[in-house]
């Protein structure tokens, strides 16, 4: 569990604060999602997650560890691994091997471990075969992924994800998202930052974040229902919600409490079947 | 695509070796070949001439190899022909410098010299991948840690750099089109108004580098990287095989030494 204790951060030299008070409490295995307008203060928050950055005010603590204490950040990023924007610049091995031996690198780990976790890592992102090759003949959704292996090679137990997929193509993006899936189900708790609204319809809980405050946690359902709300803060809904909402607003009766393809087809197939009907709703 | 040396994957004798006994062997063998005379260039020539089909390198990678440094070679060659003082040789009608005899053999020989180092170089880095390399470097640097040299530290900085070497080529590519997409020319006009346009690459270039460097400090400090010491994936072990190659070596620098002496002073 990560407890997030009334924080604050203020940037040096800058007067006002970037987060203003966030407290949250983020439990073993879940999924969670933050959405918010750029500079909300989404990165500022999850940096404090792994003790990058450190609290003006008030104290984020991983499984009772406080990110103030220095004594204790070697364990915190061990626990909670980073996966960044772009992926050229978290990769500093010349090779994949090399790369996504370097966190077990810094945690002097023995030889034969470190060999062992980098195979495992290589294999639960699906690239097993990759070992020697350079990371700069990579597409873009293959280096995150490689970097997603180099923070699973620490054997996190939480791992934030800070919009991983903003530099990639659709495919890298899909690759990326079932990874994290499965991880997710293998228990490790997912933190994950999106403009993508579509990548966290499945979520367990969404943080909607505005101006350095959490604004909203709720779970998908509810966030995205109040489709007026977001818009004011200055951020989307999932497609398919968007499209529901529309449809209500010019006087059809649809449910609103749609995320995703699958149920948009459901809720629209029965609308239309009951306007076909003799017995439904006259035309 | 620049590549440190050109690493040629083999499973050679020579790739097989720790990257130690290759990089002490280079090493003795620049300090041998720039002090030694033509008995030793001899020497050193054959043992060379034996390594490489032993690393199973064709005359193609030694080619490409000395092709950069051809035009070196030939400077080399002319300054100290034309400038050595001595005998002269006879006149060829055309010419109206002299060429003396010492100038010729040392213009010979120091190209020899300077060969048979550009040939050691090449043997240790195409039988070498740049990270054996690296790692080689870092451990034998590790007994200087007492006075102070950071081996870790520098052995990160090397590895990182050629890591983005590539990376940064293509950003300038882009910066470069980018620029040529709003009319900036890089390829005619003045030469000054080339260069002021290639200026022009240099600082957005230099802009991106600093906010790369930036965003790859934090994901390095969040993968728990600090200035201690840490270990790595293929912590070089010293085998019989890697003994044996030492010896051999040393033999062979032993056996030009006692050949020198012998030829010198006779059996008696």
């Amino acid at each position: 569990m990560i407890r997030v204790e009334n924080l604050f951060y203020t940037y040096d030299g800058e007067e006002t604060p970037v987060l203003k008070g966030i407290t949250v409490e983020i439990p073993q295995g879940i999924h969670l999602g933050i959405i918010g307008p750029n500079g909300c203060g989404k990165t500022t928050f999850v940096r404090h997650l792994n003790g990058l950055l450190s609290a003006t005010r008030g104290d984020v603590r991983v499984e009772g560890m406080s990110i103030k204490d220095s004594s204790d950040l070697y364990r915190i990023r061990q626990l909670v691994g980073m996966v960044f924007q772009n992926p050229d610049n978290q990769i500093v091995g010349m090779t994949v091997e090399e790369d996504v031996a370097f966190g077990p690198g810094n945690l002097r780990l023995p030889a034969e471990e470190i060999a062992r976790r980098v195979r495992e890592a290589l294999a639960q992102v699906g690239l097993e075969s990759y070992g020697d090759k350079a990371p700069h003949a990579l597409s873009n959704g293959e280096k995150q992924l490689v970097c997603m292996a180099g923070v699973l090679a620490m054997k996190p137990r939480y791992i934030v994800l800070d919009e991983p997929t903003a530099y990639l193509d659709p495919s890298g993006r899909k690759r990326v998202l079932e990874v994290v899936q499965k991880l997710h189900t293998q228990g490790i708790t997912i933190v994950h930052i999106t403009h993508h609204m579509d990548e966290i319809v499945g979520a367990d809980r969404i943080l909607v974040m505005d101006r350095g405050r959490i604004v909203m946690s709720e779970k998908p359902g509810i966030v995205f229902s109040k489709v007026a709300f977001l818009k004011n803060v200055g951020l989307d809904v999932p497609e398919m919600t968007e499209l529901m909402w529309r449809l209500q607003k010019m006087g059809n009766p649809v449910r609103t409490d749609v995320l995703t393809l699958e149920e948009a087809c459901r809720e629209l197939n029965s609308c239309l079947t009951h306007a076909k009907s003799p017995v439904g709703r006259p035309v | 695509m620049v590549h440190l040396g050109q690493y040629i994957p083999r499973s050679s004798i020579i790739h097989g070796l720790d990257p130690r006994v290759k990089l002490a062997a280079a090493l003795v063998l620049s300090i041998v070949i720039l002090k030694g005379d033509v008995l030793t260039q001899c020497w050193i020539t054959a043992f060379l001439l034996i390594l490489v089909p032993a690393s199973r390198l064709h005359p193609g990678h030694i080619r490409t190899a000395f092709r950069p440094m051809l035009f070196f070679l030939g400077l080399l060659f002319f300054v100290h022909l034309l400038f050595t003082t001595g005998t002269p040789l006879p006149p060829f009608p055309p010419w109206r410098v002299t060429i003396t005899y010492e100038g010729l053999y040392t213009g010979v020989f120091v190209i020899w010299q300077f060969s048979l180092l550009i040939l050691s170089a090449s043997i240790l880095t195409m039988s070498t991948s740049p990270g054996e390399l690296i790692s080689g470097i870092e451990r034998l640097l590790r007994p200087l840690k007492r006075l102070g040299v950071p081996s870790h530290d520098l052995a990160m900085m090397i590895s990182m750099a050629l890591r983005f070497v590539p990376t940064i080529l293509d950003e300038l590519e882009r910066i470069r089109e980018a620029q040529t997409a709003r009319g900036a020319c890089f390829k005619t006009g003045p030469v000054l108004g080339r260069m002021k346009a290639t200026a022009s690459l240099l600082i957005p270039l230099i802009q991106s580098i600093m906010r790369r460097a930036d965003a790859l400090a934090i994901a390095m400090e969040s993968r728990g990287y600090n200035r201690g010491p840490r270990t790595y994936m293929h912590e070089l072990h010293m085998g019989r095989k890697d003994y044996l190659a030492l010896l051999i070596f040393a033999g062979t620098m032993g056996l030009e030494v006692g050949g020198r002496y012998v030829l010198s002073n006779g059996f008696g």
